[in-house]
């Protein structure tokens, strides 16, 4: 542990000192002395939803965390310190991801952050982790906010956003379906965001959008707009519907039959999400950035891993989101190694700019963290509802993959600034 | 106005499936002046129930669970339809026996009460059935789409608003031509005049709040094939609910059911022209309706008022 | 035992013993959170929720006039201090009006249409604002950011003329917040011992009767109103100070919901201090059992059941219970009955 360093303990004492505490009751002592010794173990806050919209997605995001810290700590752990885990429920909701990280890095003392499927909770949580200096990994919010406007220097993001998919699938479907396009749009920021998206590439590649249906978020009743779709007629549909909408939506298509006309473009289907519906509810086109029957090396090893470990779960497989949830906890476990401290510059340095190899990721193409947007660029799959299986575990055909390359979100670029290094609060965890 | 045809046709069926899930809602108000903010909960348990009837996993391995699944989809639903909502019923009595001890307090305390209880009752449901999506099977003569006027329309859809319309002539009629609706209407009006002609007040309304509860359920169990099935469902049943008694009128039977329909048609219309504002126009509509009209459009005075 | 209207007759003090040793708890609170195991974050929470419980009280318990929709003034109080110190000035001061303003107007518009209405339609009629003003918040994304909010918003200093002290520790913010809850608390206290707080509470006894002896019971209510939410917008302020962030949420009803829980289970409703303990209570339970257990809801909705069937007086009732002669409280409650009108 360097020397030279501020700890956090120390850092806040000195902003408490600036206050009207300070000058009334001076600083006081601490009875833990934060991170002096290595052989203490390396506490890290899981900060996953237990409720609200996202709970199912978050225990799927946890299990992964989970079992990426069991492998770790069955090798004897990181830097020879043992990894120990708290969570806290953020209950799908900013206020409480804002609290819940003032508590884990407060009272838990945990020197990193990790797990979040809400933009809105992911963004709070890193405002708090920025202003302490504490690492946060945002595993599974495809917002494109969260490595644009909303960047910080702690923060990274793991998922795929809706850019990336949006780039995947336009291209695409207007060759193969038309270029008369509608958009189904949940009026609110994430829909527009990915919507607008959409729209860009449509231009680009000589598509037109006929309409666009806003729909209200908290929508449960779709008949008006697939009405209005109907009398409208047509190539393509790109829905751009979230959360529990999203879930009523496609139980009313399906019902409709309208699965396959008009062609469908939905954003990326969570499997946690869809996993045990029937295959018709699995309409059109969607992304994803990893499926458990992908034909590579180290899949099914992994698959049987997560059985080992979790053999009383409902869902039978990993999907994309425990998938993330490992892979960022694998991941952040292995930068702390290869920087050798726990020393969070050292640990970002580390990072930016890592590159993972295609067999580590288990995907098709190199991966790499942008060091200008802390985005983890990944292969993206197209995927379909499987028309002939027996496996009811074995729901999607994968159509194809997409190198990180050509589904770069440009938008983040743009709008992302990365606080210095300077500006970030130094400490060893 | 050939594109706006379907889309009223579309708002009156919206308003059906509205009216069916605040009958319940509607009744045990009306009835017992206790706004029974569990409403939703027993919505998402009745439904619950249904998936547990129709999936039949809890029989097992057991020589029964493979007949029971063995059968077709058609009488399992309709087993399911009967049985989840009779459950539902029974689960709303417990609430009602915990509920006694609010009566003669100020109603506040009831929707309290209930409040409480629906937090409950879907971390119940969360503990019992996951916080996964589940889905609710259908038998196949109700199910896919049906061409109408050159549009698709929703079987299902047609079927759930034909059974609103059933369920709501059936309570009517067993509030108005049967003794026991004599009885229960007696009961909403002056509980002094019941208990001095014979009647077990106490176990009026432990049958008024098990039939809610059941309606409540009913509805749950014919929503959820449209809106999905998770544990916090029910959070969209309570706001209309609520919203359609007060536009209708507190105590009024058919008050609830037109302003569910104007609710269903200022929804369906909005989503034709100003898709945006479609949730916004039953807020605009209550708010409009209420600040001209105190007591809703039927409304008569009630104790909830103090 | 103690209903909120003996209370009334008992003192029109400034500063009551329980006032001061309210006082000396909450400055000296930084220097014990420690060690029982919180941390100062949660201090924060505590004594804002506390600012909005005191002033949703008035209405609520002192009034009887049920507001389940209150989050919606809070949530204006907060974008309105963002979108000043974001468009107009980082200023503690200007902020701060500017979320007292802002939560006085809406909540004066509100109380326009609301006022006339009792009972049910009233708690009705608040969830449908509440409903308007959280749904505009998201649709309004232009300006409030969306459902993901308006974010970064600077904590400006706290400017003493001679020199400033910065805000930006979690300790000094919270002596601002405590200093601020001391003073609402001794203005709410002499509030309702005024002739206006008795006028309240004469409302919330009999409406007719009150308005029978000839006050204009329409603006008592609105007053009522648009004060609680002055309240609530304040404390608004001060939340979006704290999260350096205005969100949606806390304008949704599940949020309105739980102030009207916290209120209730402390025991607004039959004493002064329910609110505050009933804030305390929630917070520490969800801080201590959500650490715990996943399904801390279940047990936390369990409580509120019991509570409500056997002690419906809350928290306060239950201390009170204590420390008197227990068999003089039970079922003995404060309440008015449904055919008591």
């Amino acid at each position: 542990m360097a020397k030279n360093n501020l700890t956090r303990r120390q850092l806040l004492k000195t902003t408490a000192a600036a206050g009207v505490a300070g000058t009334l009751f001076g600083p006081w002592k601490h009875n833990r002395v934060y991170a002096a010794g290595t052989d203490k173990p390396i506490k890290i806050g899981i900060t996953s939803d237990a409720s609200g919209q996202y709970a199912n997605s978050g225990a799927s995001d946890r299990r992964g965390m989970q079992m990426a810290i069991a492998e770790f700590n069955a090798k004897g752990g990181v830097l020879g310190r043992k990894i120990e885990s708290t969570h806290i429920d953020t209950e799908t909701t900013p206020a409480t991801g804002s609290r819940v990280a003032e508590r884990m890095i407060n009272r838990e003392e945990a020197g990193f952050l990790i797990g979040a499927v809400s933009s809105g909770v992911a963004n709070a949580i890193s405002q708090v982790a920025q202003k302490n200096g504490v690492i946060y990994f945002n595993t599974n919010s495809s917002s494109p906010t969260e490595s644009g406007k909303n960047c910080h220097r702690v923060k990274f993001v793991w998922d795929g956003n809706g850019a990336n998919f949006a780039k995947a699938a336009v291209k695409n479907s207007i060759d193969k379906y038309g270029d008369k396009w509608t958009l189904l749009t949940n009026d609110y920021v994430w829909g527009h965001n990915t919507a607008a998206a959409t729209k860009t590439l449509l231009e680009q590649y000589g598509g037109t959008v006929e309409e666009e249906i806003l729909v209200p978020q908290g929508t449960r009743d779709f008949s008006s707009a697939l009405l209005k779709i109907q009398q409208g007629n047509p190539n393509v549909v790109a829905a751009a519907i979230g959360g529990d909408d999203q879930k009523a939506l496609r139980q009313q298509v399906a019902q409709l039959g309208m699965g396959s006309s008009p062609a469908w473009i939905n954003n990326q289907q969570d499997w946690p999400d869809v996993y045990g519906l029937p295959l018709d509810n699995l309409f059109g086109v969607f992304g994803t950035t990893w499926y458990y029957k992908l034909d590579l090396p180290g899949v099914d090893d992994f698959v049987a891993r997560y059985q080992a470990m979790y053999p009383d779960t409902r869902m039978r497989v990993p999907g994309n989101v425990f998938y993330n949830g490992y892979m960022a906890m694998k991941n952040m476990l292995e930068a702390i190694e290869r920087a050798g401290t726990t020393n969070n510059i050292a640990v970002i340095k580390e990072l930016e700019g890592h590159k993972m190899s295609a067999e580590d990721r288990m995907q098709h193409h190199d991966a790499w963290i942008d060091p200008d947007t802390h985005q983890v660029q990944q292969s993206i799959y197209l995927a379909t509802a499987k028309s002939e299986t027996d496996d009811k575990d074995d729901m999607f055909e994968i159509l194809n993959n997409v190198s990180p390359d050509d589904v770069r979100d440009t938008g983040a670029a743009a709008a992302c600034q990365l606080e210095s290094y300077d500006d970030t609060p130094t400490f060893d965890a | 106005m050939t594109q706006l045809v379907p889309h009223i046709f579309n708002g009156l069926t919206l308003g059906l499936l509205f009216a069916l899930i605040a009958l319940g809602f509607t009744l045990i108000v009306g009835v017992m002046e206790v706004i029974n903010l569990a409403h939703g909960s027993l919505f998402a348990l009745g439904a619950y129930f249904a998936l547990a009837i129709i999936g039949g996993s809890w029989l097992g391995d057991t020589a029964i669970g493979e007949w029971w699944l063995a059968l077709p989809i058609m009488p399992r639903y309709i087993l399911a339809l009967i049985v989840a909502p009779i459950l539902a019923g029974l689960s709303g009595m417990v609430l009602e026996l915990a509920l006694r001890r609010t009566y003669g307090k100020a109603p506040l305390y009831g929707l309290l009460l209930t409040f409480g209880a629906a937090l409950v009752i879907e971390e119940l449901i969360r503990l019992g059935w996951g916080t996964g999506e589940q889905n609710l099977q259908l038998p196949q003569s109700i199910s896919g789409a049906i061409l109408l006027g050159g549009l698709i329309y929703s079987k299902y859809k047609l079927f759930a608003a034909g059974f609103a319309v059933f369920a709501i002539i059936m309570v009517w009629l067993f509030l108005e031509k049967t003794p026991y609706g004599a009885i229960i209407k007696a009961g909403a009006h002056d509980s002094e005049m019941v208990r001095a002609l014979g009647y077990d007040l106490a176990r009026l309304r432990l049958l008024v709040f098990g039939l809610g509860a059941g309606l409540a359920g009913l509805a749950g169990v014919i929503m959820v094939p449209i809106w999905g099935l998770r544990p916090h469902v029910g959070i969209d049943v309570v706001i209309p609910a609520f919203l359609i008694i007060v536009l209708g009128g507190i105590g009024s039977f058919w008050g609830s059911v037109i302003a569910a329909i104007l609710v269903g048609l200022s929804v369906g219309i909005t989503g034709a022209y100003a898709p945006a504002w479609s949730m916004m126009s039953m807020y605009i509509l209550l708010i409009l309706v209420v600040g001209f009209r105190a007591r809703g459009l039927f409304g008569k005075k009630s104790a909830l008022e103090n | 035992m103690a209903t909120l209207s003996d209370i009334t007759r008992r003192s029109s003090q400034w500063i009551t013993p329980q006032i001061f040793v309210f006082a000396v708890f909450l400055l000296s609170l930084p220097l014990w959170i420690r060690p029982i195991g919180l941390y100062q974050y949660i201090g924060i929470e505590i004594a804002i929720w506390i600012i909005f419980a005191l002033g949703f009280n008035l209405l609520f318990g002192y009034t009887g006039l049920h507001s389940f929709g209150h989050g919606a003034y809070l949530g204006v109080g907060a974008y309105a201090f963002g979108l000043f110190q974001l468009h107009v000035g980082v200023s503690l001061i200007g902020g701060l009006l500017a979320a007292v303003f802002a939560a006085a107007l809406a909540g004066a518009f509100v109380a326009c249409f609301v006022s006339h209405r009792r009972g049910i339609y009233f708690a009705l009629m608040t969830i449908a604002f509440g409903q308007v003003f959280w749904f505009a918040s998201i649709k309004m994304h232009g300006i409030t950011g969306g459902e993901d909010g308006l974010l970064n918003i600077p904590r400006p200093d706290l400017n003493l003329g001679v020199y400033s002290v910065s805000l930006s520790g979690n300790t000094a913010l919270y002596y601002l917040i405590a200093v601020l809850l001391i003073i609402v608390t001794v203005f709410t206290w002499r509030a309702m011992n005024s002739p206006f707080g008795r006028i309240l509470q004469a409302i919330r006894q009999n409406e007719t009767r009150a308005s029978f002896i000839g006050y204009e019971v329409w603006w008592f209510k609105w007053a009522a109103f648009t004060l609680s939410a002055m309240f609530a917008g304040l404390a608004g302020g001060l939340f979006a100070m704290a999260q350096e962030s205005a969100y949606p949420d806390v304008m949704s009803l599940h949020q309105s919901g739980l102030i009207v829980m916290m209120v209730l289970v402390g025991g607004g409703l039959v004493n002064f201090w329910g609110p505050i303990l009933g804030v305390i209570l929630y917070f520490i339970a969800r801080d201590v059992l959500g650490s715990i257990t996943e399904t801390w809801l279940l047990w936390y909705g369990l409580m509120f059941v019991v509570m409500v069937m056997f002690k419906p007086e809350g928290l306060a009732g239950v201390l009170a219970g204590l420390s008197k002669n227990s068999a003089e409280t039970l079922n003995d409650l404060p309440v008015k009955t449904a055919e008591g009108n």
